[in-house]
């Protein structure tokens, strides 16, 4: 079983190698040019099922579509960057998402960011103030650390003014406990 | 019938000089019981004599000393406009420590109210006084009659006509708000921004500092309640929030993030220096001073989590007064210095407004709604606090936790209420 799978994985790989490599008319041939060792090729070609991947056809037009930057930034503001209860030390996943978000801005360098510190609704009003200008500062920080400019960065905090999701529950909650990433422009 | 408070073990007294005479009311004492009082329908025209008895019994049930007797249970039912020699002992018999009449007019636009408040063991008149107002007036009168009677009962000065600011959510924006204390009177101040928070009265309530993001950043303001004008107080990159004012109304502290983590300043409102008072890799904010201004309380998590602290103004001594519960939120004096209330996250998860000796002793959690209560602030005479609730409401109790009145209508979501010093 585990081999077939394998077997599976690597050609679902050779298959996007062959994309990326955008031509590809006779790919079987091309298959071969990668060459894997040859115990694991010959079988991805008995793996009929897996065949109807039509590589060909996506080969025909090639063109990768470029998002405009309009729909960049649209998907950069679209993704927050969340917090624990009461906390605002950066988790390994909003410091992923936060290199992913430094790596836009360096490559965009006229555009600015403001971060926007949100917190959930448990906490007290004045104190969950605090801490959003907490969360946002972390998330600052962290992209100045990675290269960022800070007069390109600013931060605000709501508190708990601006919950994402109304509802009082656990799920509710730890989508409000967030940063949110506007671009400002230049 | 007497409504017994064994609660708490603390007594407060307040020492009152009325007139001369120095009259003492117990008002926490385990024996002490709420002053019943009898009060029939007002006499007059019913609209407005309804409309008049309903706003006197609202201002009964938020005073925390008095407790209208069931009016089902009267001898004489309403409307009733005197208390003629001879039927004192009926009101006696019925359990009442004080009987209140009252007769409206209507007079011109507005109206008058003839208002007679008897003693029943003493047979004294302890009111006896035509009320006149125009006619959008009617909750400034019964609360001035009800002072009077607050007064003139037990000598306790009346807060009645005090006011409270608070914020007001209808769902898109949040506004300053100002009301009496029973809730009536309500006024939107527009025009401040959309949202808009933390409101705090000058001491001598001419003004009230606020946060507003209207320039897009939370930055503080003070707006003067008769004439409407704002002025920008403090509008630092980052955080300008919780701001209060010092006893001498000449300084405002508030919280700043610009130097790096939040921590507490002041700036004074003659010279417009700004100094810093706390300096601290944590989180700092809420400030709150002791009335003599020599202390200033705050919540800081430097040690972990948010906890009450308390400043010597003079020295740089700091000192923790919370250990019980891991959350414990904005702090207030209370008038004579004798408190502190604050938001504290108690062991069923909700949170509740707890008090707190400025030497950290004699932690007490107030039952509330038990449904989330924030935002404590003490009443002028320091008998009463005022809070929100989850509920979007804002609740009266009295610092024994005995008395609970909802004095918001539900007309809007109601948070961050501030009593008037």
């Amino acid at each position: 079983m585990k081999s077939y799978v394998r077997r599976i994985g690597t050609l679902v790989s050779i298959v996007g190698i062959l994309f990326f490599v955008g031509c590809a008319k006779k790919p079987v041939e091309q298959v071969k040019e990668v060459s894997p060792p040859k115990q694991e090729v010959a079988p991805v070609q008995e793996v009929k099922p897996v065949q109807p991947v039509e590589v060909p056809k996506v080969e025909k037009k090639p063109e990768v579509k470029v998002p405009s930057l309009a729909d960049q930034i649209k998907e950069f503001e679209s993704v927050d960057i969340h917090f624990d209860f009461d906390r605002f030390n950066l988790k390994p996943e909003a410091r992923k998402i936060l290199a992913e978000k430094a790596s836009f801005l360096k490559a965009h360098p006229g555009l600015k960011v403001r971060i926007e510190g949100n917190c959930d609704e448990r906490g007290t009003r004045e104190y969950n103030l605090a801490l959003g200008e907490r969360r946002a500062k972390a998330a600052m920080d962290y992209l100045v650390f990675l290269g960022i400019n800070p007069e390109r960065i600013s931060t605000i905090s709501y508190g708990e003014e601006r919950p994402l999701d109304p509802r009082h529950c656990e799920e509710a909650w730890s989508k409000n406990r967030r940063d949110h990433f506007v671009i400002i422009g230049e | 019938m007497k409504q017994k408070f064994y609660m708490l073990t603390i007594v407060v007294i307040i020492a009152i000089i009325v007139g001369g005479a120095k009259i003492h009311v117990n008002i926490t004492s385990p024996g002490f019981s709420k002053l019943k009082v009898a009060m029939p329908m007002f006499s007059g025209p019913s609209d407005v004599s309804l409309r008049l008895w309903k706003l006197a019994k609202k201002d009964i049930e938020i005073s925390g000393v008095f407790e209208l007797i069931d009016p089902g249970t009267y001898l004489h039912q309403g409307p009733v406009s005197d208390i003629p020699t001879g039927t004192l002992k009926d009101w006696d018999l019925i359990g009442a420590d004080f009987v209140m009449v009252g007769k409206a007019d209507k007079k011109g636009n507005g109206l008058t109210l003839k208002v007679t408040v008897v003693e029943t063991s003493t047979a004294d008149k302890v009111l006896d006084k035509t009320y006149i107002c125009e006619s959008d007036n009617q909750p400034k009168m019964v609360h001035s009659l009800m002072d009077d009677f607050l007064e003139g009962s037990i000598g306790l000065k009346g807060i009645f006509s005090t006011k409270l600011a608070c914020i007001a959510d209808n769902g898109s924006s949040k506004q300053l708000y100002t009301c009496f204390p029973d809730g009536s009177g309500g006024c939107l101040f527009n025009g401040l921004g959309k949202l808009v928070l933390d409101p705090a009265w000058s001491p001598d309530a001419s003004k009230i500092a606020f946060v507003s993001y209207k320039r897009g950043n939370p930055d503080i303001y003070v707006v003067d309640i008769k004439t409407k004008s704002t002025r920008l107080v403090s509008s630092f990159p980052g955080l300008n929030t919780t701001p209060c004012f010092s006893p001498d109304g000449r300084h405002i502290a508030f919280t700043l993030s610009k130097d790096g983590t939040p921590d507490i300043y002041i700036k004074s409102l003659d010279t417009n220096k700004i100094s810093r008072l706390t300096n601290n890799w944590a989180t700092d904010t809420s400030p709150c001073f002791s009335p003599d201004g020599r202390e200033m309380v705050f919540c800081s998590n430097r040690g972990g989590s948010p906890q009450i602290y308390l400043k010597e103004m003079s020295t740089a001594n700091v000192t923790r007064l919370t250990f019980k519960g891991s959350y414990n939120t904005e702090p207030v004096f209370s008038p004579r210095g004798d408190w502190i209330a604050f938001s504290h996250l108690a062991a069923d998860g909700h949170f509740h407004i707890a008090m707190i000796r400025p030497d950290g002793t004699d932690m007490v959690v107030l039952k509330g709604t038990a449904k989330g209560d924030e935002s404590p602030s003490f009443s002028p005479d320091g008998r009463l606090l005022v809070f929100a609730s989850s509920d979007g409401n804002l609740y009266i109790t009295d610092i024994t936790g005995n008395t609970l009145v909802r004095i918001t209508d539900g007309k809007y979501i109601y948070s961050e209420p501030s009593w008037q010093d």
